[in-house]
C-alpha cells in the first residue's frame, strides 16, 4: 500500500488510504511535537509553578474548591474556575463593588482558640503575607498551619535572590511522613530567610505593591468563616484517614496536631489542607 | 522499600501494604513467565507447537485478537464521548478506559506478533504490505492507534506523584493534556476503521458461504455490525472492570450516575446493533446464503453448533442486556447493571467465536469435512499471558497512578458521611 510496494497503484482506493494514514500520522506528530514546543517555552518563561497549581487545583477535590464568596455567605455553593485567582474574577469584584467587606474593629481574630492578627493577608494554603513599611513582605505560616506540621524535622527555604511566585512552593516542611510544599503568597524575590522560632520564614521583595497582587488573598472579615470551615475540613480529612477527632464547639486544637494523631496518614492530611495535589 | 513505594502513590489514596501487592501480583507474574515460555516455543519453534493447520488458519489468538479489541473499544468510544461530545461524567474514568484500551490493544498486537511468527521480519507488514488484503489496513490502524493510545497513556503515568516533581514533565504532561481532544479524535477515526476492517475481513470471504455478507459499496454488514457491537459493549466492558476495581480493593472509585450513564449508553448502542443484526440475520437466511448455495440451516446442523447459538448471541446476550440497561427501574440496581454488562461482553466475545471458529469449522466442499479445533496448551499459554499482562498493568496502574480522578473525593464524603451517621461507619 506504499508508492513503492509491487502492485500499488496511483487509483482513487490507493490514494485515499495512503493520505488517511500519512494524515494520521502527521496529525499524531504534531501534536506531540506542539505539547513539546509548548513545555519547553513554557519551562524557559518560568512557567512551571503556576502551571504546577493549576494542575493540583484541578485534583482537588470540589470542597477544596469552593469560592470566598461562599465563605462570606453570598453563595450557597459555588466552585471557583480560576484557581483562587480572584483578580481577573469578574464575579469578584462586582460582589466586592456590592457588598465591601465589613470593617473588623479588633486587630485580631479568634477562631477555635487560635488567634488570626487582621493586619496581613492570607493564602488558602495557610500562609500570611504582612506589607512592611520597608515594601518587603513578610510571608510566614498561619496558627492553623503551625499546629498542623508542629515542630518540622526538616525546612527546606530557598536562598536569597531566588525568585518565588504566588500559588508556586514558598518553602519545603517534613513532618512525620509528610513532605509539604507550603505555598507562597505573592509574587516576588526573596530577601532574607527566617525560622520557625522568629514566626516567619520568608521576606520578599514583591514584584508590585500594588493592592492587585494582594486581591487573591482572603483578609478581614474573610477570615473567621474561612478558618471556620477549614476546621471543618480538617476533620474531615483525620476521619477519612482513620483519626478519630472529636473537636467539641468551641475546643481548640492541639498545639501540634500531628502528634496527637499518630494513626493518621499525616501527609494525606497535610495534602489535603495545604491543597496540594 | 515500603517507604520508597508509597512515595510513588498517590497522595490522599488508600492502597495495600507492598507485601499484600507483592502476593497478589506474583501468581500473574508465574503465569506471564508460563505464557512468556510457551509464545517462545511458538516463536522459536514454528507454529508446528500449535493445533492449526492450513485448513484451520484462525485459532484461539484471533479469537482472543478480536474479543479483546472490541472490548477495548470503550478507550475510544470514551474519549470520543468526554473530548468530543462533552459528556463530563465519564471524565472520572477515562484514565481507566485509557488502560484498559493500551492493554487490550497491545495484548492483541502481542498475540498477532506471536501468530504471525518470524518476528525478525515484523517490519515486512509495514513495508511491504499486501495491497489487497485487509489485514493490511488492520495492522495500520491498530499500530497507529496503539501509538496513539501510548501517547495518550503517557500523561497518566506523568502524573505520578514523584514523576510530577520533575519540572519538565510536569508542564509536558500539562500541555499534552491541552490537545488530548485531537488524539481522541484520531483515536475514534482509526477505531472505527479497524472495527470495520476486522469485521470487513470475514464478510468479503466468499468461499465461506457462513461469514460471506452483502453490503454497501465495497463494505459487506459486518464491516459496520462489528463497529456497532464494539461501540455498544466498550462501555459495558468499562462498567464490569470499573465495577470489579471497586469489589476487588473493597473502595469506592465513582458515582453510581457514572455506572448509569455507561450502561444507558451502552444499552441504547446494544439495542441498535441488535436490531441491525437481527435485520443482517434475516437478509442472510433468505437471500445470501440461498444465492452462495446452500440453505443457513445447514450451518446448524453440525453440532455442537446448533441454533441455540444464534439465538444466544442475538437474544440471551444482546437484547436482553440491552432491555435491562435500558429500563430505568433495573438500572438503578448495580446488580443488574453488572449482570447485564457482562452479559453483553460475554455476547462479544460469542460474536467474535463464531464469525473466527465456527466459520472455519463448517465444511464448505462435498469433499469436506466438518473440522474440529482445539488449542494446544502453547497457544493457551500464550492467551494466559495476554491476560496476565493485563491484570499486572492494570494493577500496577491502579496503584501507581490516579485512574479513578473522584476517589479521593468519594472518600472525603464517605468520611463526612460516617460523622453524619456513627453508626454507619464502617460501611466501606
Amino acid at each position: 500500500m506504499l508508492p513503492w510496494n509491487y502492485g500499488f497503484d496511483w487509483n482513487a482506493g490507493h490514494i485515499i488510504f495512503l493520505g488517511a494514514f500519512y494524515a494520521v500520522l502527521a496529525v499524531v506528530a504534531t501534536t506531540v511535537a506542539w505539547a513539546a514546543i509548548h513545555s519547553r517555552s513554557a519551562l524557559r518563561s518560568g512557567q512551571a509553578e503556576a502551571i504546577r497549581w493549576h494542575s493540583d487545583f484541578e485534583s482537588l477535590p470540589c470542597s477544596d474548591r469552593v469560592c470566598r464568596h461562599v465563605l462570606t455567605g453570598e453563595f450557597l455553593d459555588r466552585k471557583c474556575q480560576r484557581a483562587f485567582c480572584c483578580g481577573g474574577c469578574e464575579t469578584h469584584a462586582r460582589l466586592l463593588e456590592r457588598n465591601p467587606l465589613p470593617r473588623v474593629e479588633e486587630p485580631q481574630e479568634e477562631v477555635c482558640g487560635m488567634t488570626f492578627p487582621l493586619d496581613r493577608f492570607y493564602h488558602r494554603g495557610h500562609t500570611w503575607a504582612r506589607l512592611d513599611r520597608d515594601g518587603t513582605v513578610l510571608v510566614g505560616l498561619d496558627e492553623l498551619g503551625t499546629r498542623l506540621l508542629g515542630r518540622p524535622d526538616a525546612l527546606r527555604l530557598p536562598k536569597p535572590g531566588r525568585r518565588v511566585h504566588a500559588n508556586g512552593a514558598a518553602f519545603q516542611v517534613r513532618r512525620r511522613n509528610a513532605k509539604v510544599r507550603v505555598m507562597c503568597p505573592v509574587d516576588g524575590k526573596v530577601v532574607e530567610t527566617g525560622s520557625v522560632e522568629r514566626g516567619w520564614y520568608l521576606r520578599i521583595k514583591p514584584d508590585s505593591k500594588n493592592v492587585q497582587a494582594f486581591q487573591h488573598l482572603l483578609r478581614g472579615a474573610e477570615i473567621k468563616p474561612w478558618i471556620q470551615r477549614e476546621m471543618e475540613r480538617l476533620q474531615l480529612a483525620l476521619t477519612a484517614e482513620g483519626a478519630t477527632p472529636a473537636l467539641a464547639d468551641g475546643g481548640a486544637p492541639v498545639s501540634d496536631i500531628a502528634a496527637a494523631y499518630p494513626a493518621a496518614d499525616w501527609d494525606a492530611v497535610c495534602g489535603e489542607m495545604f491543597l496540594e495535589g | 522499600m515500603v517507604f520508597v513505594d508509597k512515595e510513588f502513590i498517590t497522595r490522599g489514596l488508600r492502597r495495600s501494604s507492598t507485601g499484600r501487592f507483592l502476593l497478589w501480583i506474583l501468581p500473574w507474574v508465574a503465569l506471564l513467565g508460563f505464557g512468556l515460555y510457551c509464545a517462545g516455543l511458538c516463536l522459536v519453534k514454528g507454529l508446528n507447537q500449535t493445533n492449526m493447520d492450513n485448513r484451520f488458519v484462525f485459532g484461539l489468538w484471533i479469537f482472543l485478537d478480536l474479543t479483546v479489541i472490541a472490548l477495548g473499544a470503550g478507550a475510544f468510544f470514551t474519549g470520543f464521548l468526554l473530548y468530543i461530545l462533552k459528556v463530563e461524567e465519564l471524565r472520572s474514568v477515562i484514565n481507566s478506559a485509557v488502560v484498559i484500551g493500551l492493554v487490550c490493544y497491545s495484548g492483541a498486537m502481542a498475540a498477532l506478533a506471536v501468530d504471525v511468527g518470524q518476528p525478525l521480519r515484523s517490519w515486512f507488514t509495514f513495508w511491504y504490505p499486501n495491497v489487497h488484503s485487509m489485514l493490511t489496513e488492520v495492522t495500520f490502524c491498530i499500530s497507529c492507534y496503539l501509538t496513539v493510545l501510548l501517547i495518550e497513556y503517557l500523561p497518566i503515568v506523568l502524573r505520578n506523584r514523584k514523576l510530577h516533581e520533575v519540572p519538565s514533565f510536569l508542564v509536558f504532561e500539562y500541555e499534552l493534556h491541552k490537545v488530548t481532544y485531537v488524539l481522541a479524535g484520531v483515536g475514534t477515526f482509526l477505531s472505527f476503521f479497524h472495527q470495520g476492517s476486522l469485521g470487513g475481513l470475514y464478510g468479503v470471504l466468499r468461499g465461506r458461504p457462513f461469514a460471506f455478507r452483502e453490503g454497501l459499496a465495497v463494505w459487506p454488514s459486518t464491516f459496520f455490525l462489528f463497529i456497532l457491537s464494539a461501540a455498544a459493549v466498550g462501555p459495558s466492558f468499562i462498567l464490569l472492570t470499573t465495577w470489579l476495581v471497586e469489589k476487588l480493593s473493597r473502595k469506592r472509585l465513582v458515582r453510581p450516575d457514572v455506572f448509569r450513564r455507561l450502561a444507558s449508553i451502552s444499552g441504547l448502542l446494544l439495542a441498535v446493533y441488535v436490531l441491525a443484526k437481527a435485520v443482517d440475520t434475516l437478509i442472510w437466511i433468505n437471500r445470501t446464503s440461498p444465492g452462495t448455495g446452500f440453505q443457513a440451516w445447514q450451518y446448524y446442523s453440525w453440532k455442537p453448533f446448533g441454533t441455540w447459538i444464534l439465538i444466544a448471541e442475538i437474544v440471551v446476550f444482546g437484547l436482553l442486556p440491552a432491555l435491562v440497561m435500558l429500563t430505568p427501574r433495573l438500572r438503578a440496581h448495580t446488580g443488574w447493571l453488572v449482570t447485564a454488562a457482562a452479559m453483553a461482553c460475554c455476547g462479544v466475545a460469542l460474536n467474535r467465536f463464531v464469525m473466527t471458529v465456527q466459520t472455519l469449522a463448517l465444511p464448505t466442499l462435498s469433499f469436506d469435512s466438518f473440522l474440529s479445533y482445539f488449542p494446544s496448551w502453547q497457544e493457551i499459554g500464550t492467551f494466559l499471558a495476554v491476560v496476565a499482562y493485563g491484570v499486572l498493568v492494570y494493577s500496577f496502574s491502579f496503584r501507581y497512578f490516579n485512574l479513578f480522578p473522584e476517589e479521593r473525593e468519594l472518600r472525603l464524603e464517605a468520611a463526612a458521611q460516617e460523622e453524619a451517621e456513627p453508626a454507619l461507619a464502617g460501611r466501606y
